[in-house]
């Protein structure tokens, strides 16, 4: 069995960031981490690989140097086989792009299960796994919680509104991870040492013949959220229902 | 009594005292609980002046007087047990702005610890103390005791991060010891000798501190290693061959770790479970630099395993098994029936910290094997923490005194190896009995001499650290 899945880098959300002057992008360092939801899926991939004797892990990140880093300490070092990076601007391509990129990875390396994050943590699109099964013609489970593979079949426990939903899927399939699916393992030192000598591809996005790569999607503005208002000392605590009351509307 | 409340009550401005028993319960004691707090009143001057009214007043009475901060202390050094008044400074907590030049604060001895902090951190400085009691304790209960910390590695304790201090004496005398000045070498070091004195000596009423940039990021590792020695041969390579600055090395071992799993409901942090673990933070330039340095690491011998946090969030994960140690032991505490676990708190020269572990695990830890027993620390600093449980079948009764003794035992063995009993905790009534086994006859001497030449009255936390 061979499971693809991504080493997506996102920025920090602890760490500040700095909106271009322009209002488009973000400027200055950044502090990087790998996406959380990233994070569950490797550890997925790495149970199964464990459960299942034979099968190949391979990471996917997608764009510049400094995401290799990230493959390497936050897939292969973790015990993923080998990884490929898709060398691409990051602020230029789309949801729909990278959805392309993974079609024609999935089409050139084959695997039986694509393992994608439900959604990048700082762009919140949550559009790229429903995009590449569309693309293949193959089924997806998104928000999976569970992942077992009984024979032929993936089955996989979705988390719905309200629930759970258990689903059999057919192989080759797309699966996205929501962040119960599993505890994340940490780094281990002797696996750094080995992820320096594990095979790392570098790809440009000509290699795979895509058939469009051009964004459909473009940033018109952003912003950072408004600040917190300063607060107003109240003196009984009739005043503060009072306030509560009319002013803040909550009770 | 009432006749000495009454003048507090009517010579300072309203809102100043309180004989409620809930108040005097609660700022009669600190973290402690060996004692029954009984303070004949609380104070909570907002001036220096008022400070020194209070002292006048108290003089007059015949009242002695216990000062106060956050009450964090884990050495009974902000008790009240004989009818003193609290003088407590937590209303003065006026933090002045920044000086970004001259890198210092002028700060109100009630500040709290952290809130200095968070104002100094806008300027891109911070006062490099950090401590688990930093969001309760005070700058002046920090300066009482010498407060150490997480960061001592890099950072040394409070006494390095002060250049000036506003002192009340016990005379009511206000003095002005330092400025702002980084150099002045003018006679004796009067700042150093109201640092660490738990209050004998005077009352710190402000204090102008000495900050220094925030640090960049930190790196945090966690090893897995097979002993104290191996733990001893990494803090070796760390210091000699780590890239970037030391920020925090710690040890705790798998009992510990054990303990903290249990109560916060964690993973195991590593896949095998090590004898021990030892948490290095480092402030790295590099990430390359960083990773070639890891491979070094790993070859010491007796490391077995270690991980790296990739994230601020995993950084957090991975300190969580240490600092999270003494809350965990409490909660197993109160699961056997006593209020807190029996602490102690020593400090070793590192060369023979070997040898005391040794033969810690011999007589001392054979004649108390069913005794739960976590030991931690600072290593970087030669500082143990061995915090005991009571064993199952013992008495709650009889612990006590099975404490007494194990302690008598402990700190002979800590005096063998020229340590100290207390390394960062102070010595307030909890170490009192036992501070000859630190210091010489002829050191305690000069301290009653200090004593006797600035409180001649014993009239400032008496019965703390020894007796006049």
């Amino acid at each position: 069995m061979k499971i693809l899945v991504s080493a997506k880098r996102v920025s920090d959300p602890n760490a500040r960031l700095n909106i271009s002057r322009d209002g488009k992008w973000i400027e200055g360092d950044v502090e990087y981490i790998l996406n959380p939801f990233c994070e569950n899926a490797i550890e997925c991939a790495l149970q199964l690989a464990e459960a299942h004797d034979g099968t190949e892990t391979v990471a996917v990140g997608i764009g510049d140097d400094e995401t290799a880093r990230f493959i390497r300490q936050g897939a292969l070092a973790r015990g993923v086989d080998r990884g490929i990076l898709v060398e691409a601007d990051e602020a230029v391509i789309d949801s729909d792009v990278i959805a392309r990129i993974y079609q024609g990875l999935c089409e050139r390396e084959r695997p039986d299960i694509l393992l994608l994050g439900k959604q990048a943590i700082d762009g919140d699109s949550n559009q790229v796994g429903q995009l590449v099964a569309e693309y293949l013609g193959w089924p997806q489970a998104t928000f999976a919680s569970k992942v077992e593979i009984q024979g032929d079949e993936v089955i996989v426990q979705r988390e719905v509104d309200g629930g759970l939903e258990t689903i059999a899927l057919t192989m080759p399939c797309v699966i996205t991870a929501d962040l119960r699916l599993n505890e994340p393992r940490y780094a281990s030192l002797a696996g750094i040492m080995k992820a320096k000598k594990k095979p790392l591809d570098e790809l440009e996005m000509d290699d795979l013949d895509l058939d469009s790569t051009d964004p459909k999607v473009r940033v018109v503005a952003m912003s950072t959220p408004a600040g917190r208002k300063a607060g107003v000392m109240v003196k009984t605590v009739d005043e503060l229902v009072h306030k509560l009351k009319t002013e803040a509307r909550v009770v | 009594m009432s006749a000495f409340v009454d003048a507090l009550a009517s010579r300072l401005p309203p809102g100043r005292v309180s004989i409620d028993p809930a108040d005097l319960l609660q700022y009669g004691r600190d973290w402690t609980r060996d004692w029954t707090p009984a303070p004949s009143a609380v104070t909570w001057p907002r001036s220096t002046a008022e400070v020194v009214e209070v002292l006048h007043i108290s003089r007059h009475f015949g009242v002695h007087v216990v000062p106060s901060g956050g009450r964090t202390g884990l050495a009974g050094g902000a008790v009240a047990r004989q009818g003193e008044v609290v003088l407590s400074l937590e209303r003065m907590n006026r933090i002045d702005p920044v000086d970004e030049l001259g890198q210092t604060v002028r700060v109100q001895a009630g500040a709290i610890t952290q809130i200095v902090q968070e104002h100094c951190e806008r300027a891109g400085l911070t006062w490099p103390i950090d401590l688990a009691a930093k969001g309760s304790s005070t700058i002046g209960g920090n300066l009482a005791t010498n407060a150490g910390g997480l960061n001592v590695v890099r950072y040394g304790h409070a006494r390095h991060w002060v250049l000036g201090l506003q002192v009340v004496l016990a005379s009511g005398e206000v003095v002005e010891v330092g400025g702002a000045l980084e150099k002045d070498n003018t006679g004796l070091d009067l700042r150093q000798l109201f640092i660490g004195s738990e209050g004998t000596l005077g009352i710190v009423t402000e204090a102008t501190l000495k900050l220094t940039r925030v640090p960049g990021k930190l790196d945090v590792l966690l090893f897995g290693v097979d002993g104290l020695p191996a733990a001893l041969r990494l803090l070796r390579e760390v210091r000699q061959g780590a890239p970037g600055l030391l920020h925090a090395f710690e040890y705790f071992t798998d009992f510990c770790a054990s303990q903290v799993v249990e109560h916060r409901k964690l993973p195991w942090p590593l896949r095998n479970r090590p004898h021990a673990y030892v948490l290095v933070e480092l402030e790295a330039p590099d990430a390359a630099v960083l990773e070639f340095w890891l491979g070094v690491a790993l070859g010491v011998p007796g490391v077995s395993d270690g991980v790296v946090a990739q994230s601020s969030k995993q950084a957090r994960e991975l300190w969580a098994y240490r600092e999270d140690i003494t809350a965990s032991l409490s909660a197993a505490a109160q699961r056997h029936g006593v209020g807190a676990p029996h602490k102690n708190d020593v400090a070793l020269p590192l060369a023979l910290l070997e040898a005391f572990c040794a033969e810690l695990d011999g007589d001392w830890r054979q004649t108390r094997k069913a005794w739960p027993l976590a030991l931690f620390g600072h290593l970087g600093d030669g500082n143990l923490h061995l915090n005991t449980l009571p064993p199952a079948g013992l008495p709650p009764t009889d612990w006590p005194s099975a404490c007494a003794t194990a302690d008598r035992e402990l700190f002979a063995l800590v005096r063998r190896h020229g340590g100290s009993i207390s390394a960062e905790h102070g010595v307030g009534l909890v170490k009192k009995p036992y501070l000859h086994l630190t210091r010489s006859p002829a050191e305690i001497a000069v301290m009653r001499a200090v004593k006797a030449a600035l409180d001649p009255d014993n009239f400032l936390n008496p019965g703390k650290i020894f007796d006049p």
